[in-house]
């Protein structure tokens, strides 16, 4: 019952963020919402004991994505009146077809999965089990092409944006701290005589 | 009850409001860039009850990589969406236009 | 332990990447050369792992992410025939173009690895990273002229339309995971061979997986991207574009549409029929109302396609084997044509207007009697090779059965052959503009540009012999 009525309350924080991140007319208002959805999720996939990943989607999601996506939309100074110019022109056929879609699917899952378990409720899972422990079991040992090809990807992901995005522009002020730990005092301090007392011509 | 056909609606519901999204921000990238975001977050829930459902831990296996992946993806859409702001200093899609589509 | 021998060739390129980025960090633009030659290294060596380790029968490894068979060593070893080109004809180009730096050469040695893995996947999860690998490494080298606005812009597009793409696919995938409980592609097929009756969450999640493969391909009316991408990307990015990934595409619809879901063919048998058709009409007709040369391309390639499903289609061996050997001769010839674009090209010039084309035989007859072979090959002018492709696809569509979709291919390919015959024109019977130079490209690129052509002709006279190959290594 707490299950049923948990499941109901993330579901529909959930879809109302997921409509914001679609509808919101500022980019950073939208981000805030993806986040938002983001944390539902990961509260739903809670209820489905799926704790690693759980975890994971708020840290690599929330806490690194987005915070980039955030960087870029604060960085780029976005025109945002220009932006939703034609916005009311496709909402119409927006909804639409997210209708149709949703019909559709929904229909094939609902009705048409005779077959199938679909309408089944998992079991949960028996006390002192470890989703983690389960993950990480497999991963390093059947998955561990897998594995291996997704450091690739982060690889590839490094590469690929330092090489389109770094520039080196001229007349930057860099701080090189090698060069501040090495001077001497010499470089730095003169020593001046001076004469006190003396009168000295303006 | 909540049975893995709720969850399954609901990630049919996330993909279905992705689609639209792109339909409707079509001429804003960084709109685009967060629907597509949203899309896998709806795979990622049909592969999470799926998984559930079997009992198998395949389905959660790969979710876990299609988060490292869509964090890649994010990474070198964001660097082409940069590059694409210094060169015309706008991400309009409608100014873009010197390719016919 | 597990066995590395099946993935012998994808864990040296790996290696052979991390030693080309660490080496090209230290070298200055004048010693830039050497990062090139490594990169062929690369190639060169991955090749010899694939064939020290080529596989007499189909084996599986990392339990059962991937798989080693013959049909695999074969495809991969066009794909690195196929990369090897592409990097030995941009290199003059980048050169001049100031565009010669090491994270090209990184970056396509990624996407050629992205290939490598595609075309020996087992496991739907092992398919998507190959995918993802390639497409990400493509989506960067359309940007990679920062300098190019027209670029960024078609980077751009080709990015947001390959994600959701890949979401597509993704769903579909995940559909038949639930269906199934399993994604590796032999218990897939385990699964829908022993099946009688399709259900259908299945038959959805064969749509979107479908819809996926399309857009990798490029298939009408998923092609989009294709043109704006050809056109938008430096002429080097375009040639990679244009040849390798087509392998790769070929690897993808064959392991999930023939080995995974082959048991399903009479249901996506009239799908693929369909996107066939409509690549032939779209592509041939818009093709003739194109000025640019590279967009010219883009649709050709579409109608291209439209010849590679048509294997599919029939599903029978021939007809598989006559699409693998169609994949396989359209990347040679679309290597060679658009490496006769970059050897026109010179500094500040993109040769890609069909004008640039005109009078090039009083400027170089040997180089417009090349032009000339890759036109007429890619129109299916007989004795070249693409008109034998054409004709065992045409062959294997009518044996099972479909004389309708014969019968468009034959009259959407005579509509093609006017638009390649125009770039013939053009060379042979049209004066060169007032200020054209001689072609002052290196000699090692006339040299194996030449000689690429020239296999276009030897594969179009004996054709046996590798149209045999393809059909051994898939049976």
């Amino acid at each position: 019952m707490v299950t049923t009525l948990l499941f109901y309350a993330f579901a529909s924080v959930l879809i109302i963020a997921a409509v914001g991140v679609i509808a919101s007319k500022n980019p950073v208002h939208s981000a805030l919402f993806l986040v938002l959805a983001f944390f539902e999720s990961a509260m739903l996939w809670l209820l489905m004991e799926a704790e690693f990943l759980a975890v994971v989607l708020v840290l690599v999601y929330v806490g690194a994505v987005m915070v980039l996506f955030l960087f870029v939309v604060m960085m780029l100074d976005i025109n945002v009146e220009r932006m939703r110019d034609g916005y009311t022109r496709y909402l119409p056929l927006g909804l639409v077809v997210a209708l149709v879609v949703i019909l559709e699917i929904g229909h094939v899952i609902w009705y048409r999965s005779q077959n199938l378990p679909f309408l089944t409720v998992p079991e949960p899972n028996p006390e002192g089990y470890s989703n983690t422990r389960e993950l990480g079991s497999v991963l390093y040992t059947e998955y561990v092409y897998a594995f291996e090809l997704a450091s690739v990807v982060l690889l590839l992901a490094i590469v690929a944006a330092i090489t389109l995005t770094m520039r080196k522009r001229p007349g930057l002020k860099v701080q090189d701290v090698a060069k501040q730990v090495a001077v001497n005092r010499d470089d730095r301090v003169r020593l001046v005589k001076d004469d006190a007392g003396t009168e000295t011509e303006t | 009850m909540i049975t893995v056909s709720h969850y399954l609606v609901l990630a049919a519901i996330l993909f279905s409001l992705s689609v639209a999204g792109i339909f409707i921000n079509r001429k804003n990238v960084i709109l685009l860039l967060m629907c597509i975001e949203l899309m896998l977050l709806a795979v990622n829930f049909n592969f999470i009850a799926f998984s559930r459902m079997l009992d198998d831990t395949a389905g959660q296996v790969f979710v876990f990589f299609i988060l490292t992946v869509a964090a890649a993806e994010a990474a070198i859409g964001l660097a082409i969406l940069v590059v694409l702001f210094r060169a015309r200093q706008s991400i309009n899609v409608e100014e873009l236009d010197s390719l016919k589509g | 332990m597990p066995d590395f021998t099946p993935a012998a060739a994808e864990i040296f390129l790996i290696g052979a990447i991390c030693v080309v980025l660490l080496v090209d960090v230290f070298l200055t633009d004048e010693q830039r050369r050497l990062t090139f030659r490594l990169a062929i290294l690369s190639i060169v060596g991955a090749a010899a792992c694939s064939s020290y380790f080529a596989a007499t029968e189909s084996v599986t490894g990392f339990s059962g992410s991937i798989v080693a068979d013959p049909m695999s060593d074969l495809l991969k070893m066009f794909a690195y025939l196929v990369v090897a080109l592409v990097f030995l004809y941009s290199r003059d180009y980048l050169v001049r173009a100031g565009l010669f730096k090491g994270e090209f050469f990184i970056l396509g040695l990624f996407g050629l690895l992205g290939i490598v893995v595609m075309i020996s996947a087992n496991s739907m999860l092992t398919l998507y990273l190959g995918l993802e690998i390639l497409s990400l490494s493509l989506y960067a080298l359309v940007a990679f002229n920062r300098n190019s606005a027209t670029a960024a812009e078609s980077a751009m597009k080709y990015f947001v339309l390959g994600a959701i793409a890949s979401g597509t696919l993704l769903y579909g995938i995940s559909m038949l995971y639930g269906v199934t409980g399993t994604i590796r592609l032999d218990e897939l097929a385990a699964y829908f061979t022993t099946t009688a009756t399709l259900d259908v969450p299945a038959m959805l999640g064969l749509a979107f997986v479908i819809v996926g493969v399309a857009f990798k391909f490029g298939a009408v009316p998923f092609h989009m991207w294709l043109p704006d991408v050809y056109e938008g990307a430096p002429a080097p990015v375009t040639l990679f574009i244009g040849s390798a990934p087509k392998i790769a595409a070929f690897a993808l619809a064959w392991r999930v549409l023939v080995e995974a879901l082959g048991g399903l063919h009479d249901s996506w048998q009239d799908m693929i029929a369909l996107l066939s058709v409509l690549s032939l009409a779209i592509g041939n007709v818009v093709a003739i109302a194109q000025t640019n040369l590279k967009r010219m391309l883009a649709y050709s390639t579409i109608s291209h396609v439209g010849f590679i499903l048509m294997g599919f289609v029939a599903g029978t061996d021939t007809g598989l084997a006559s699409a693998m050997f169609y994949t396989v001769t359209y990347a040679l010839t679309s290597a060679a044509a658009f490496g006769m674009i970059i050897l026109l090209s010179r500094k500040g010039f993109e040769a890609e207007r069909l004008e640039d084309f005109k009078g090039l035989n009083e400027r170089s007859p040997w180089f417009a009697f090349m032009m000339l072979i890759v036109m007429f090959s890619m129109a299916g002018v007989p004795p070249f090779v693409g008109f034998y492709a054409k004709l065992v696809v045409l062959e294997s569509v009518i044996d099972a059965g479909m004389l309708w979709l014969a019968i468009a291919g034959v009259a959407f390919a005579v509509i093609g052959a006017f638009y390649y015959l125009r770039v013939v024109w053009y060379m042979y019977f049209d004066q060169p503009a007032e200020n054209e130079v001689a072609l002052d490209a290196d000699l090692d690129l006339r040299v194996v540009l030449s000689a690429n052509v020239l296999a276009l002709l030897a594969l179009g006279l004996f054709p046996g012999g590798l149209l045999d190959l393809c059909s051994r290594v898939l049976s």
